[in-house]
């Protein structure tokens, strides 16, 4: 993977948007890791109170500081800017809590240059999870049927924070949806752009600080909430 | 009569709001355009609201007025809800920008 991305000049760099939010605790190996492989980090520290932003600075990533706390779709947005500025090539979206393997990121490139594709979707359901509740492979599921309704995109799995694209692919994606229901517009503009998506089985490590942080049933009334609101401005 | 004339203003106000916010949320607008257009006629012929009030089962026509009035409230109070959001999509756009002219990084980044 490494010397694919010294070999030939096209594929350019590989930048990779994390979003993070309070994360000091997790975040300085995961981004030591990234940087092991030779990707280009960004970390959007979302107006974190803690040290999130130091720990990613000393750990080698470029930081972009919100003023304040926006929100995750806010963050991935100002992170996915950045990277294509920067001349990215692929940009890839990691989740800061720790639940993402480093590993996968060399199979989700892959499969955007096998395929032809401009997004690849990382899949829990195709790939394997560790240590997922009931309560949320539920949720996900209702997720799914939601979004085949809602896009007609036919995925395995739709709140996966990791996801690849090509450079193409990427700067048709424009978050207006700071909070969570990025997730699901994120997938409506993958429909709407008529571009080629692959889903690619990845692993997803649930941590008790992860599921912590990760969604309830509360949220995704919010977020079919902002969905809708959304749709009736604009 | 000066009820009917002053209530006729106010809706007539609400329609030419209505018809400004067009461009801006297409739904809203004609939403609120329908109800104040409604509100108009049965401000000046009751009789009506009241037979209508009656046949929805609605006792008098000035209940169904005030029902009017209620949800024309309503989706007003939308149409802010829905300003607001543009209002933060704004700032946010704009915090972005200040974001990204501060980039900073522990190497030169590119």
């Amino acid at each position: 993977m490494i010397s694919k991305q010294h070999k030939n000049p096209n594929t350019g760099s590989i930048w990779i948007v994390v979003a993070a939010f309070n994360e000091a605790t997790v975040l300085g190996p995961i981004v030591s890791d990234l940087m092991r492989r030779t990707y280009r980090v960004v970390v959007v520290d979302d107006g974190s109170s803690d040290a999130t932003g130091q720990i990613a600075l000393s750990a080698g990533a470029t930081v972009i500081t919100h003023p304040v706390n926006l929100g995750q779709g806010a963050a991935l947005q100002t992170g996915i800017k950045f990277a294509l500025q920067q001349g990215a090539a692929f940009v890839v979206t990691f989740d800061a809590d720790g639940q993402h393997r480093p590993s996968d990121i060399a199979r989700l490139i892959e499969a955007l240059t096998d395929y032809d594709a401009a997004y690849a979707l990382g899949s829990r359901f195709l790939g394997s999870s560790r240590g997922m509740p009931l309560g949320r492979r539920l949720l996900l599921q209702v997720a799914i049927w939601l979004t085949r309704v809602m896009t007609g995109l036919r995925l395995t799995d739709t709140h996966n924070g990791l996801r690849a694209m090509t450079r193409d692919g990427a700067s048709r994606i424009f978050l207006r949806q700071n909070r969570m229901a990025h997730a699901s517009e994120l997938l409506e503009q993958i429909a709407a752009s008529g571009l080629r998506h692959v889903e690619v089985p990845v692993t997803i490590d649930y941590t008790r600080y992860s599921l912590a942080k990760g969604q309830r049933l509360s949220d995704s009334l919010a977020i079919l909430f902002d969905l809708s609101a959304q749709k009736l401005h604009r | 009569m000066i009820a009917q004339i002053g209530l006729s203003i106010l809706l007539a106000g609400v329609l030419v709001y209505a018809w400004t916010e067009y461009r801006r949320a297409p739904v809203i607008s004609i939403l609120s355009m329908l109800v104040a257009t409604a509100g108009l006629y049965f401000v000046w012929l009751p009789s009506h609201a009241t037979r209508l009030a009656t046949l929805v089962g609605i006792g008098r026509g000035v209940d169904l007025i005030i029902y009017v009035w209620v949800v024309i409230s309503l989706i007003l109070l939308l149409n802010l809800h829905l300003k607001l959001r543009s209002q933060s999509e704004l700032i946010t756009i704009l915090m972005r920008e200040i974001a990204l002219a501060n980039a900073r990084a522990a190497e030169p980044s590119k």
